[in-house]
């Protein structure tokens, strides 16, 4: 679109490499022993010596998994053009038998030109896709099943993974079947019959090593010489960014990011909050984009972890120091000064090791605070309920189990879902807290 | 926040004009009725003139940052964008914030709520009619264009959706690069809004839902398509089984005193004069809660109060007048904060007997009513069957003999005629058999542990313990019919009473009525949620009943019968 200002054109560029998923990836194809590698291999044999393989790729979420298949499929059409038949099924969309296999039907009707019936039932689409796995080989043409949350599939029966399994075992047919999972065990949880025609090759895929991140960091966010953009800019954000990436506030920062979640995808995401928060007036990423990237991308901390965190504060940089506060004890500094007191009491009952609460024996121990203390905060009990409720809804609170719906929620048994450690934080951060509710929390504990 | 709805109630036009929401659905409504053109790409973007940035931000007061960080997480134009995650209290501008910024930037988007879509099925159509600019009217029947019920179908018409959305949209940038006009959407990106998604949470809970929309950019691999989620409850409140790619979340803390302060002096008639009433009654207000809903319902009457003394409305007040003023209002802020939340009823005193039960019911749920008045309509047969149902939930089943003997045992002739005539025999079996084993119970629970007292009083504060968490007990039928004839009984030897009670003239039918009667009464008391109805026993098989009553509504009800409650309610121990 003309001229424009070569920063909005840089930071474009680089939310669009941000966000295709499989941009960061490239640099592991060349390495012999990647996983990328290895996929290959595995896939390109079964297309050259017409054989059928299966293979499942497993690690955690956000570590490249179907981003590194899909760039293994795009090589092999590549190279082997007409000889590959890609059928992609997802277990969040296609884990019933039936409805997987009509997509299996409906995708090779589409790859080979041919007219698909919403009305074939079960049977005739099965018969058909065996039919097609049959021709395709006797054609030396490899169909590839790509099983994205693989560990769905085996939910049920598992028809439709016997039933491709099963068809896998003739000469004639050439296929490859990849299953992609988050569950390490993915492979535990098939059929005896099932897990005795799959081919136990499993591919692990972790988070990025140290060298690697750094690798990454340059390969994402260093601006192309050979662009559109204007080549003094592109130097003049080279220079600068390379300079911020070996600076010792940087590096604090990427190592409290892997603290939290070392995977790819949470690297991304943090380096596109980065660059969302490029200052596009003078076009370049500074340590401060990446501090507020950091704060803002900062996933809530389990409860256990938040003592690691606030060792970490101490040695991070003080911008960090914010997303440090988890969001629980963020929200509960703007709750309102009653709801406090709920937590409080609610606090308290736990201390008094009270098998159950619930909001009527919240409201017996805010009436003895009350009778004791001589509170100012003294509100009737429907206030109290509602009161009661937003905690609720802010999850503070929660039932602790969803019987008894014919129950109002006064009688419902409730649970605290944040630490005393956490309350002591907030109450302390919140400036306007009524000192009795420290006393009353140091009381209880 | 997506609280746009019906714009009759008070508290929907005060905050509509607070806040200006832009309702995507009334804005195409109205263009609905005035011009029926089919609909264009176009109007996939807000079609008026877009505002400015400043407007933006001072039509939102203390949101700015939010507003900045959403702005800078859209990006400019043309790029794209990983799904954000838009979290924070209720009431705190969630989606005014999101449409506003639509607005603003004018670029087209899709909304939905899932408070209006609220299952999977209206959510996916409403998403597919809205891409394929498909308007429901009478000439198609208000069908969808699209029916699609898994996410499977929906992933693959969405795909077909959006690749022609784009499409015609990348055609529309060519074309307009040449001369710009107003009205044109702007920009080659289809944005997905989805409000209230911690609805969906509360679906199906097998379902793949969550997962799912949380997936769908990547299912998608459209970098076209930008996905913005809504929502009251934060992330760490969605981890589901094997989890999901987290979206970049964006945070809506509550509003401070000042930026409340704000709000509220939005628009007001007489600025100073708010000024001066707020000054007043926001900081006590504050201390229970934030809402700006919640806030206004509770100003709007303290506000009328606070001017009442004033003649003229227009004053500008001064310093004596503030005075005068304060102490007027100051005996009702105290009231009026356990009220907050008091639904003011606008109903004229010749409303319908319907509204009245309604009213009824709010007022259970735990609104407070000063006047010991009952203001709704009920039979007597119906009251009747409420304090049974109260008694019985509240009493152990193991007093009824001894609470009803008491009283009944003088008329047991006359129950016994009265039951003759009108119930089966069976259930007069029932009854006998139940005295009979809770003439034993009562030995256990009464007269047994009443030899030591301190032992009883430490059981006392068990039980009392214990009720406060069990909350209302469950009764078998024949329980509350027991119950029902013994009371029925009793105070039909009071012969002054059924001329005055509500159900006098029906009096004579409904006591010598059929069984059949009763039971409609309570099925219809079930209804109105009065009394609930719980699964059955797996021991008994009947249906168990539980009292939802309150027990100052109960003692209401039993004073407009003058039914002397208190004597029959046990207190524990």
């Amino acid at each position: 679109m003309g001229v424009e200002n070569p920063a909005e054109q840089g930071q474009i560029l680089l939310r669009t490499r941000l966000c295709n998923p499989n941009f960061i990836y490239t640099i592991f194809s060349d390495s012999p022993d990647s996983n990328y590698s290895k996929l290959k291999y595995i896939m390109s044999s079964s297309v050259t010596e017409a054989c059928n393989n299966s293979a499942l790729l497993l690690g955690p979420r956000g570590c490249g998994k179907v981003a590194i298949l899909e760039m293994v499929i795009k090589d092999l059409l590549h190279e082997y053009p007409d000889t590959i038949c890609v059928i992609k099924l997802n277990g969040l969309l296609h884990s019933e038998d039936n409805c997987a296999l009509k997509e299996i039907a409906r995708q090779l009707c589409i790859e080979n030109q041919l007219v698909f019936s919403k009305m074939a039932s079960f049977d005739d689409n099965s018969q058909f896709v065996i039919a097609m796995l049959r021709e395709c080989g006797l054609a030396h043409k490899t169909i590839i099943f790509v099983l994205d949350e693989f560990d769905l599939f085996t939910q049920g029966k598992q028809r439709l993974l016997y039933s491709l399994l099963d068809a896998m075992q003739s000469v004639t047919s050439q296929a490859v079947v990849v299953g992609v999972s988050c569950r390490l065990d993915a492979d535990q949880l098939l059929e005896k019959r099932v897990r005795s025609r799959f081919s136990h090759r499993k591919l692990l895929f972790l988070p990025p090593s140290r060298e690697d991140l750094q690798k990454i960091l340059q390969h994402a966010l260093l601006l192309p010489t050979e662009s559109s953009l204007p080549p003094q800019y592109v130097a003049a954000y080279n220079k600068k960014l390379l300079n911020t990436l070996s600076d010792d506030k940087f590096k604090d920062i990427i190592d409290s990011l892997c603290n939290f979640d070392a995977t790819f995808n949470h690297l991304l995401r943090f380096l596109f909050a980065s660059v969302c928060h490029m200052d596009t007036k003078s076009g370049f990423l500074s340590l401060d984009n990446f501090k507020t990237a950091l704060s803002s991308i900062q996933r809530q901390p389990k409860l256990e972890a938040l003592q690691v965190v606030l060792d970490i504060v101490t040695t991070v940089v003080k911008g960090a120091l914010k997303a440090c506060l988890s969001p629980e004890m963020r929200r509960k500094t703007y709750c309102s000064i009653l709801e406090l007191y709920i937590l409080v009491c609610l606090r308290r009952l736990e201390g008094k090791e009270q098998e159950t609460t619930n909001f009527n024996s919240v409201m017996k121990e805010y009436k003895d605070v009350h009778n004791s203390f001589q509170t100012t905060d003294y509100y009737a009990r429907n206030v109290c309920l509602r009161a009661f409720e937003h905690l609720l809804q802010r999850q503070l609170i929660s039932l602790v189990d969803n019987r008894g719906h014919s129950q109002s929620v006064e009688f419902r048994p409730v649970r605290l879902l944040i630490s005393s450690h956490e309350l002591h934080q907030g109450l302390k951060a919140y400036r306007s807290c009524p000192a009795i509710l420290h006393k009353l929390l140091d009381l209880a504990v | 926040m997506g609280d746009e709805g019906n714009p009759q109630t008070p508290r929907r036009t005060t905050r509509a004009s607070l806040s200006s929401t832009p309702n995507p659905k009334s804005s195409t409504g109205k263009l609905k009725s005035c011009n029926l053109l089919p609909l264009t790409i176009h109007d996939l973007a807000y079609g008026d003139e877009s505002i400015s940035f400043n407007d933006l931000i001072s039509s939102l007061p203390g949101r700015r940052a939010q507003i900045i960080e959403l702005l800078h997480l859209l990006g400019p134009l043309d790029s794209p964008m990983f799904p954000v995650f838009v979290y924070g209290g209720a009431s705190t501008g969630k989606t005014s914030s999101i449409l506003q910024t639509f607005k603003h930037l004018k670029r087209p988007f899709v909304y939905c709520s899932c408070i209006t879509c609220y299952n999977p099925r209206i959510l996916f159509e409403s998403v597919l009619n809205q891409l394929l600019l498909h308007r429901r009217n009478e000439s198609n029947r208000y069908s969808s264009t699209k029916r699609c019920e898994r996410p499977s179908d929906f992933v693959n018409l969405l795909q077909e959706a959006l690749h022609n959305v784009v499409d015609s949209l990348k055609g529309n940038v060519e074309k307009s690069s040449s001369k710009k006009s107003v009205g044109r959407a702007r920009g080659k990106m289809v944005y997905l809004i989805f409000d209230n998604l911690e609805l969906a949470r509360e679906w199906d809970k097998s379902s793949n839902i969550l997962p799912f929309l949380f997936k769908l950019y990547d299912i998608l691999k459209m970098p076209e398509v930008g996905l913005i989620f809504l929502s009251n409850a934060s992330p760490d409140t969605y981890y589901s089984d094997t989890g999901y790619v987290e979206p970049v979340p964006v945070y809506f803390p509550d509003y401070t005193e000042d930026e409340l302060c704000q709000i509220l002096m939005k628009n007001p008639k007489n600025p100073k004069l708010y000024s001066s009433f707020l000054g007043v009654v926001l900081r006590p207000f504050c201390r229970v809660t934030r809402r700006v809903d919640e806030l206004l319902t509770a100003f709007s009457s303290l506000y009328q109060i606070y001017c009442e003394p004033l003649d003229d409305l227009g004053i500008v007040p001064n310093e004596d007048m503030k005075r005068k003023l304060f102490s007027h209002l100051q005996p009702h802020i105290g009231p009026s904060l356990n009220e907050t939340f008091k639904v003011e009823s606008r109903l004229s005193s010749e409303a319908s007997a319907n509204t009245n039960k309604w009213k009824g019911i709010a007022k259970k749920v735990g609104v407070s009513e000063s006047s010991n008045e009952i203001d709704f309509h009920m039979s007597a047969c119906a009251k009747y069957l409420l304090i049974c149902a109260f008694l019985a939930s509240r009493n152990p089943a193991t007093l009824d003999a001894s609470m009803f003997d008491s009283t009944g045992g003088s008329n047991n002739k006359k129950r016994k005629r009265f039951a003759g005539g009108s119930l089966l025999a069976f259930e007069l079996l029932l009854l006998l058999m139940h005295q009979l084993v809770s003439l034993k119970n009562l030995y256990e629970t009464v007269i047994l542990p009443s030899w030591s007292s301190e032992k009883s009083k430490e059981k006392k504060e068990i039980a009392e313990q214990e009720l406060l968490l069990k909350g209302p007990g469950t009764f078998p039928l024949e329980r509350l019919l027991a119950i029902f004839q013994c009371i029925v009984s009793v105070s039909e030897c009071l012969p002054d009473e059924e001329a005055q009670g509500d159900g006098g003239l029906e009096g004579e039918s409904w006591t010598n009525g059929l069984l059949s009667d009763v039971l409609l009464e309570l099925s219809s008391l079930c209804n109105a949620n009065f009394i609930s109805k719980g699964g059955s026993c797996p021991l008994e098989g009947a249906n168990r009943y539980r009292s939802m009553v309150s027990e100052a509504m109960a003692l209401k009800v039993a004073k407009s019968l003058k039914f002397p409650l208190a004597k029959y309610l046990y207190r524990g121990g």
